[in-house]
């Protein structure tokens, strides 16, 4: 692991974590913690930028490549406005800067775990970023968020269980933990695809796949939606390229009896999915399921996996992800704070009292659905373009159906925003400072954009990566 | 550099338009009539600088090489003769608007919808062709849903579903091609050969694309809703280019580009041109909605502009591109006015009109000579996009098509009975006292005027539409030989 990149991740950490001890101490208000934290991202998103150069150490577990950089800084990027967004949502709350605080180590977390080459470091990036985010679910938003913290708790629990097991399985087999090392010495076995499927579990519960994806739209709707926010956009981009590093790293010797599970789960997954996200009537049930099936359209690359190109659906649809997930939520965060919108019913006519808050809201929505020139259509075209060149050409054709399907319920929350006539007569909270929150959000719909049309950094990456597995 | 501007100045334009609306109401029409003026000023200089034939005004903009991802703009006769029907129903439509209520957003929409348009036409990238035109939605979905008529919002997101869904389609045509030759530039995928199974998977994907957005029977059910509900200006949009944009990806992304399945689906298209002719023309002569008649008249016209590709002459590809100019310019004055006669007599029903003749009859004779150039009157463009679309298809699949003339006589029988009814003969009691049924205000005549003097024109003088694409329309057809 390079230097620098180890004290990005130190800086984000080491800042969340006295966040709440200066409050403490100073009793410091809501703008002077969001500067704080703000310095903060801004020192490691240089020092990711700049971790193309310097000593690395810890090599046998962590790895700084291009992948890294680049995910790292998106998700540093998408963590910071998250930060700026519930700052704002929250900034009544006595316990802000401890939320703020688990948020920056929970980032930290993701961005060890996007460099992780061992299964231990593996396991313990993911409880860094868990861990944090067991406390952020809770986080008193109302009675809903207790239920949806023991649910969280218990399948998070569950899932680093399952994974462990996997693990185990491996290392009693090989005496190893490292990838590097693990590729090496394993061997076609029965029990090498079954410890696959126990480690492919444990990162099923982490994205939502089915049939681990019950806990999902729970707990993305019980809790704060800026919390959401963080869970299924940075947690889960993060947790993807973890899976990539894993199936491509660790397990190469059973990726052809992966591809089959991984189409199989990546079809059900999507098509659930979206047909229940359908029939929600709260919005943040149709981003949590939604949320879902961007799972599924996820592991369509993964079920790829022998062509190169299914590297670049992988990371593509990571990098878009993380931007158009985060922003979908925390738009929703605003219009909650300010309209108190959750329903369908809520968001009538929103687009009109909100032109500009609304605006945005569909660029990301239009993102997700996949419509150009946003970073959700192009993503969505590197991943299909892996399954049809893979030769799963159903795949790719039931993949490209339910994204036209899942159209619906985006345009139908645009339908709800525009066409409608408004509901809510006035604003339950209208603080002065409220032209700023578009800031942050419009910084992720120029990402969005941006990565849409400009190919380059993704699919470069990409292409190193893919040679360096041997793609 | 002159046709990325013509996509850019009106995307960069449109949020000027939107936050213009807060300084003066009028600042917003303003703009776009001045987009619209610059988008002409572009055109003409591509007209007087055209060479004759192939591509010109090439620009090549890399934006990611090794996907093949690059901007790349060029015209040749047939683009430059729609793009010349994009900026002339711009301006029909900016001054049509001109009392529009929300002018910011709805021009902002307008010229959000231009940029993509003239970049359909204008793309030789098959990737960004594809963008262009399925950014075209977005526009469309909130121009119907916000300003159109009592049911709008299903006829809104019916049209961006069901249209969204064909590109699916398109797109894995695209994607499959893509893997198939690994590259998106038009040139070099003429070059390309493919296997016969990838290519005629491929066609087929593409077809089910591009047969949606033309739309012919059976994937034509998203029109009557989309135009009905549609404000007038906006279903002129929606005739006049969305449905060409269709007709176009047909003709340059698949009968160019596989000469071979297209000759081998043929007959297959030909079909389909038959059966929307007479299946549209029995709808409208059914319809009592006045709009809706129209809508299923346009859908008749587009099946002509199919059998006429289908030919795969260099004379029916010809006329089918003149057909589509005739139909942009005649269908898009029969939509303004039946916007208007519901707008007068707030019904849209013809068993509802009746002698509005004796009430206005200047805005009624351009009705009368819209309907009467849609039949295909001698000396209008629709005479001769007929003409020229039943002497092709006479001509490649013989006697059968002679069947074709009735599919006019229908079109006949349908327009004439509904001017019958609603136009001339006694005025009806009901109409008698509306003062809204009076003659329009002089802004919105002019784009009314404009059309039946272009229709006019390019009715006469066929051969200044012909002459500009007929070279290109020559070389292609060399490739069905």
């Amino acid at each position: 692991m390079n230097v620098n990149f180890l004290a990005a991740i130190m800086i984000l950490a080491l800042t969340g974590a006295f966040l709440p001890v200066i409050n403490r101490l100073f009793r410091i208000s809501g703008i002077m913690g969001a500067l704080i934290s703000s310095v903060g991202y801004v020192i490691s998103a240089f020092l990711v930028l700049i971790s193309d150069s310097g000593r690395s150490l810890l090599n046998s577990f962590f790895t700084t490549d291009d992948v890294t950089r680049l995910i790292g800084f998106l998700i540093l990027v998408a963590s910071w406005m998250t930060m700026l967004v519930v700052y704002w949502v929250t900034q009544r709350d006595k316990f802000v800067n401890e939320l703020i605080g688990s948020l920056m180590i929970a980032t930290a977390g993701a961005l060890l775990l996007i460099s992780a080459e061992n299964f231990v470091s593996l396991v313990i990036a993911m409880e860094l970023m868990t861990m944090p985010t067991y406390l952020m679910v809770l986080f008193a938003f109302d009675e809903r968020s207790f239920e949806a913290g023991v649910k969280y708790f218990f399948n998070g629990a569950l899932a680093v269980g399952t994974m462990l097991f996997g693990i185990s399985l491996l290392y009693g087999m090989t005496g190893e933990f490292s990838f590097a090392a693990l590729v090496q010495n394993l061997f076609k076995d029965p029990l090498v695809a079954l410890a696959g499927v126990f480690i492919l579990a444990g990162f099923g519960f982490k994205l939502t796949a089915f049939p681990f994806h019950f806990w999902g739209p729970d707990v993305y709707d019980g809790t704060c939606p800026g919390v959401a926010a963080l869970l299924t956009g940075i947690s889960k981009s993060a947790a993807f390229i973890a899976l990539m590093r894993v199936v491509y790293e660790a397990l190469p010797v059973i990726s052809g009896k992966f591809a089959f599970i991984f189409a199989l789960i990546a079809a059900v997954t999507m098509t659930v999915g979206n047909l229940l996200a359908l029939a929600q009537k709260r919005v943040s049930r149709i981003l949590a399921y939604s949320s879902v099936a961007h799972a599924g359209y996820t592991l369509i690359a993964f079920a790829a996996l022998s062509v190169p190109v299914s590297i670049t659906g992988i990371l593509y649809h990571s990098a878009a992800y993380v931007f158009m997930k985060t922003a979908a939520f925390l738009s929703f965060a605003v219009f909650l704070y300010v309209w108190g919108a959750r329903t369908m019913d809520d968001y009538k006519g929103l687009g009109k009292r909100e032109p500009l808050l609304g605006a945005l809201f569909l660029i990301f929505l239009f993102s997700l659905a996949g419509v150009p020139p946003m970073a959700g259509f192009i993503s969505k075209v590197f991943v299909f373009t892996a399954a049809v060149d893979a030769g799963m050409t159903w795949l790719a054709l039931l993949g490209l159906l339910n994204s036209a399907f899942s159209v619906a319920y985006y345009i139908w929350i645009a339908k709800q925003m525009y066409l409608e006539e408004p509901v809510i007569e006035s604003p339950i909270n209208n603080p002065f400072d409220k032209k700023f929150i578009v800031i942050p959000l419009a910084v992720m719909a120029v990402f969005l954009v941006v990565l849409g049309i400009w190919l380059g950094p993704v699919v470069d990456a990409s292409t190193v990566y893919a040679s360096k597995v041997g793609l | 550099m002159i046709l990325l501007s013509m996509i850019l100045v009106p995307v960069l334009i449109a949020p000027l338009a939107w936050f213009g609306e807060k300084l003066d109401k009028n600042l917003p029409k303003y703009l776009s009539l001045a987009v619209a003026a610059f988008l002409a000023l572009c055109t003409t200089f591509l007209f007087v600088k055209y060479p004759g034939n192939g591509f010109a005004f090439e620009e090549f903009y890399r934006i990611y090489p090794p996907f093949d991802f690059n901007l790349h703009l060029a015209v040749d006769g047939i683009s430059l003769v729609l793009i010349g029907i994009t900026v002339f129903l711009a301006i029909t439509v900016t001054l049509s608007s001109w009392h529009v209520e929300r002018p910011g957003a709805y021009f902002f929409l307008i010229l959000l919808f231009l940029g993509p348009m003239v970049g359909v036409f204008a793309s030789l990238n098959l990737l960004w062709f594809f963008i262009f035109w399925e950014f075209t939605l977005v526009p469309m979905f909130f121009h119907i849903g916000i300003w159109g008529a009592e049911n709008r919002i299903y006829a809104a997101m019916k049209f961006f579903i069901y249209t969204h869904l064909a590109s699916v389609f398109l797109l894995l045509g695209i994607i499959v091609l893509f893997l198939s030759t690994h590259t998106f530039e038009f040139e070099q995928l003429l070059k390309a050969s493919l296997s016969p199974e990838v290519a005629k998977l491929v066609w087929v994907l593409m077809f089910i694309g591009f047969a949606v957005k033309m739309p012919v029977v059976p994937f034509h059910t998203w029109l009557p809703d989309a135009h009905v509900q549609a404000p007038s200006p906006i279903s002129v949009f929606l005739a006049g280019l969305l449905l060409k944009m269709g007709a176009y990806g047909l003709l340059r992304w698949e009968i160019f580009m596989f000469p071979e399945e297209s000759k081998f689906f043929a007959p297959l298209m030909a079909f389909i041109a038959v059966l929307t002719i007479f299946y549209a023309g029995f709808r409208a002569l059914a319809e009592d909605h006045i709009k809706r008649m129209v809508a299923y008249s346009s859908i008749n016209h587009m099946g002509f502009v199919l059998l006429g590709l289908a030919s795969l002459t260099a004379a029916g590809i010809s006329a089918a591109i003149y057909e589509m100019v005739g139909h942009a310019l005649v269908i898009s004055l029969l939509f303004m006015i039946a916007g208007y006669i519901h707008h007068k007599t707030h019904t849209w029903y013809i068993s509802e009109l009746g002698g509005i003749m004796k009430k206005i009859p200047g805005l009624m004779t351009m009705f009368v000579i819209g309907v009467l150039a849609a039949v295909g009157l001698p000396g209008t463009a629709g005479f001769v996009g007929e003409l020229a679309v039943m002497l092709a298809a006479f001509d490649y699949y013989g006697w059968v098509m002679v069947i074709v003339p009735l599919a006019s006589a229908l079109s006949a029988g349908f327009f004439m009975w509904m001017l019958q009814r609603a136009v001339f003969g006694p005025l009806r009691e009901s109409l008698k006292e509306l003062k809204s049924l009076k003659e329009l205000p002089m802004i919105e005549n002019i784009p009314l005027a404009m059309y039946i003097a272009a229709f006019i024109v390019v009715g006469i003088f066929p051969m200044l539409v012909f002459n500009v694409y007929n070279p290109v329309v020559d070389t292609f057809a060399q490739l069905f030989k």
